[in-house]
């Protein structure tokens, strides 16, 4: 398989829209774990309400013979449950696309040159199990038998799925697939294509969310140590931990608020342990407190922000990238800290991994940034090979234990003093990265003071005028440190270097970003791509080093005032066009790349004979 | 070589005012850690903010002076990473039954291991007086200077309703009892409080005397493990009772995470843990 292949032979988008509650997202989920086990990749993704019951809920599937970035701009296949769905997502059905649609439900207006199948999914479903729910596995068979995926496979996935609900709910699932599935059948669909289970894909890749690689991250870093509070979206997070950690033997609690939560993080890692607590941006604006203690007793812990639509209680169940600006700065006084931001569900699981590395060894919090479309997104990732996993010791800060890849995975722990030099222990040595040496309890000898009070290298708290500005500059030297360590990184951009456009991105915009690029070369626009995986503090080298020669900066968030742009504003004095998406929903690659088409226009003379 | 008192004093002296009442407690805890042979090192005190926080300064030990009102979940994070340490949260009535309150009756819940000091001079004192959940009622202070309005909590009905195993109240002056109760405290497998009057001498609304006078320790036959008996006397405000109103035995955290770590490898994995490699396959 070409894993950065750009045309593909074989690349579609199945999305089926309903009401929340009618099981949309779980036949779409199933239906992906079947297309998972073929030999291509996989990519989801879900919007649903904030109620249990009711609103629009859909589900997108994209299925490609290669490495998929974005979950496309348009689909190829629509299955409308009732007329909100249809309404709402016609106008993405590619033309020459197909409509499956509940003929009893909608009413089509304009069918968008689309192949139209109707399939009386109530009716079916209501005369196979005498009930209406289900509807969801009629279309899933109804899909099933489009897609030439065998019966047998069907009946298994709804087995595993049910199987602990009892078998009055397998039958009546089995007879809704049995009755979607013959309708197609009978109905002789046409059958553009073909998904052929693949016994070797099966064998090497997972079919994981951005939320679940999160985990598996935490997991593989060595975490053994959760606290949280549920909060949406990054709830799953936690939901996948605590199943998770009594199996390797590590601990889940849930706390009574996220404030007691990264308490308990703090109190972990003042033993040693390497602790996470999973959040969205409500929680981790009441973390805020805590986040300033870590910071100030210099312990290591991973917090991660799966962001959400806000204000306040804003938009639960949808996606902004919106906490930056509190994640780098809010806090009382100046606490400093590091910011991450995955770029993908694969990356979730490596940027993980480097979080847990880069505070065990700077001895400071991290925070990863993912966000909601990139938390329930689902997608294919390869399981590394942990053979190739090493535990680092030593004190270097090298710049491989920063990017861990399938290739090198590195495990990274706090530096503990030696027993032998407690002579003169100071746990807050000013030393030259910044970074100290630290005890746990357990060491005789080793018992420090740790407070939230300012102190001098001891512990003892000092308000001395002197004291507070060698302390400051020593906490914040760490990410001098670091910056100083990612500037030795390989780049974190692509495209051309003959490029007037350069595009800034963070986090979960990176793949619509990179299919805009492909869009924009297909057009002969070239733009470069600049996506930093570290936020905060950037390697400010590599990106004068991007910034050089261009004569358009844009930048693409999904928020409403531009907080990275201000970031980079800020510290590069530029003044790049920005593109913002404050919907709450993902940006799309031809969003994108109508802004940057626009920018072309103006900044690049031969563009604009060429177009 | 057997430890002396000494050795459970940092290096940083004592700051509070003469007389106060947090020295009796400081030396109540370092003379109960030394009679139970626990080594400073194996020790990790966290504190919340007031007065009564500095006392992680003052003990040899792992200690985190951290936030207003933090101290309980923080240890409880320290307890269940690492069982094995003696873990204290220590405040005052401003962080444990103001600011903080909402963490005693989930702590309570997890029944975590961790010994309390819950030490009240009804007073803000670091502050220089302002009103407590546990200043009286007319009193004035620097936040009520027309006399307090609100009621007094009573912080042992409370424990007691929250199920603490573990629940005392002892005279911050009286330090021969105290140690005895934090030693118990301490030996307890479980959550305990031991709940503190410390009369503050700067802002005096408790003063030793005066505390002599209300104070009597509980009857010698009081049973520990009624819980309305003691709710009872733990209302009575004519005496004021002092001494252990409550303790029973119920699994502690680190017992109930081991019997889910247990119940779950045993269930799908022959009681073994799982392999990195085994919790990736599980999502393929």
């Amino acid at each position: 398989m070409d894993n950065n292949k750009y045309h593909s032979e074989v690349d579609f988008a199945i999305r089926i829209g309903g009401e929340g509650g009618e099981g949309v997202i779980s036949a779409g989920e199933l239906f992906a774990q079947v297309a998972a086990r073929t030999a291509y990749h996989v990519f989801t993704y879900i919007t649903y309400p904030a109620e249990i019951k009711g609103g629009f809920s859909m589900i997108q599937i994209r299925i490609k013979d290669g490495k998929i970035y974005s979950m496309g701009s348009s689909v190829d296949y629509l299955i409308a449950f009732n007329q909100q769905a249809y309404d709402r997502t016609i106008s993405d059905l590619k033309v020459g696309g197909t409509l499956i649609y509940d003929p009893d439900e909608v009413e089509i207006k304009d069918n968008h040159k689309a192949t139209c199948y109707p399939i009386k999914l109530t009716k079916l479903v209501v005369d196979a199990t005498g009930s209406k729910l289900g509807k969801n596995v009629v279309a899933l068979g109804a899909l099933g038998h489009l897609f030439g995926i065998e019966f047998e496979v069907l009946e298994k996935l709804i087995k595993d799925r049910y199987g602990s609900k009892g078998s009055d709910v397998i039958k009546n699932n089995l007879n809704a697939l049995k009755a979607g599935y013959f309708t197609g059948k009978e109905s002789q669909w046409e059958r553009k294509f073909q998904l052929v289970a693949d016994a070797d894909a099966k064998e090497h890749y997972m079919l994981i969310s951005g939320n679940e690689a999160v985990a598996l991250g935490a997991i593989a870093a060595g975490c053994r140590f959760v606290a949280g509070y549920p909060i949406t979206p990054a709830t799953p997070i936690f939901e996948t931990l605590t199943d998770l950690m009594p199996k390797v033997g590590g601990r889940a609690i849930q706390l009574e608020d996220e404030i007691a939560s990264l308490s308990a993080c703090i109190g972990a890692s003042f033993t040693g342990e390497k602790a996470i607590t999973p959040t969205s941006g409500p929680g981790l604006q009441l973390m805020g407190e805590q986040l300033n203690l870590a910071s100030m007793l210099e312990l290591p812990l991973v917090i991660v922000d799966v962001q959400r639509g806000g204000p306040s209680t804003g938009l639960p169940t949808k996606t902004e990238q919106s906490d930056l600006k509190f994640a780098i700065y809010g806090t009382s006084g100046e606490a400093p800290r590091v910011i991450l931001a995955p770029s993908s569900v694969e990356d979730c699981f490596y940027q993980t991994i480097r979080a847990f590395n880069i505070s065990e060894r700077l001895q400071m919090p991290v925070l990863i940034l993912t966000d909601q479309s990139i938390g329930y997104r689902k997608a294919t990732v390869r399981i590394p090979d942990f053979s190739k996993m090493i535990e680092v010791d030593g004190s270097k800060l090298t710049d491989e234990i920063l990017i861990p890849s399938p290739e090198r995975i590195e495990i990274a722990r706090r530096i503990e003093i030696d027993p032998e030099k407690l002579n003169g222990y100071k746990r807050f040595l000013d030393t030259p990265d910044g970074v100290s040496p630290i005890t746990t309890p357990g060491l005789p000898g080793g018992q420090y003071l740790s407070g939230g009070l300012e102190h001098d290298e001891t512990g003892k708290a000092s308000y001395l005028p002197d004291m507070h500005l060698k302390m400051m500059r020593k906490r914040f030297k760490k990410l001098e440190t670091l910056s100083n360590a990612l500037e030795k990184n390989p780049p974190e951009y692509e495209g051309s270097e003959e490029a007037k456009i350069g595009v800034i991105g963070w986090g979960s915009t990176e793949g619509a970003i990179r299919e805009a690029r492909l869009l924009a070369e297909q057009r002969g626009i070239l733009f470069r791509h600049l996506h930093p995986k570290v936020l905060s503090p950037l390697p400010e080298r590599q990106v004068r080093h991007f910034l050089a020669g261009l004569k358009q900066v844009i930048m693409v968030e999904e928020n409403f005032t531009g907080q990275f742009a201000h970031f980079i504003k800020a510290k590069f004095g530029v003044k790049p066009i920005e593109i913002h998406k404050s919907e709450g929903v993902p940006i799309t690659p031809e969003e994108i790349f109508n802004g940057i088409e626009k920018v072309a226009r103006i900044v690049d003379e031969t563009t604009i004979a060429r177009l | 070589m057997k430890r002396q008192l000494q050795d459970y004093k940092s290096v940083i002296e004592p700051v509070w005012c003469p007389g106060c009442g947090d020295y009796g407690v400081l030396t109540s805890l370092q003379r109960a850690l030394l009679n139970l042979e626990i080594a400073p090192e194996n020790i990790v005190t966290v504190s919340g903010i007031g007065c009564s926080g500095r006392l992680s300064h003052f003990l040899n030990s792992y200690s985190l002076h951290g936030t207003h009102g933090r101290a309980v979940p923080t240890a409880l994070g320290a307890k269940a990473a690492h069982p094995e340490l003696t873990v204290f949260a220590v405040g005052g009535d401003g962080d444990g039954l103001g600011i903080g309150g909402g963490h005693i009756s989930h702590a309570a819940r997890k029944n975590v291991d961790i010994t309390y000091l819950l030490i009240d001079n009804q007073i803000y004192g670091l502050t220089k007086g302002q009103t407590s959940p546990t200043s009286p009622v007319g009193v004035k202070t620097k936040t009520s200077p027309h006399g307090v309005f609100e009621d007094t909590l009573a912080a042992i009905p409370i424990f007691l309703a929250y199920d603490v195993s573990f629940v005392a109240r002892a005279n911050g002056v009286d330090t021969k009892s105290l140690t005895q109760i934090l030693m118990e405290a301490i030996s307890h497998k479980g959550m305990s409080i031991v709940y503190i009057l410390s009369p503050c001498r700067t802002f005096p609304l408790l003063d030793s005397k005066g505390l002599k006078a209300i104070l009597q320790p509980l009857p010698e036959d009081h049973p520990r493990g009624d819980k309305l008996i003691a709710m009872e006397r733990a209302y009575s405000d004519k005496p004021i009772f002092t001494g252990i109103f409550y303790q029973v035995e119920k699994p502690t955290l680190e017992d109930r995470l081991q019997s889910v770590i247990k119940k779950v490898c045993e269930k799908s994995n022959g009681g073994d843990k799982y392999s990195l490699d085994k919790v990736l396959k599980s999502f393929a």
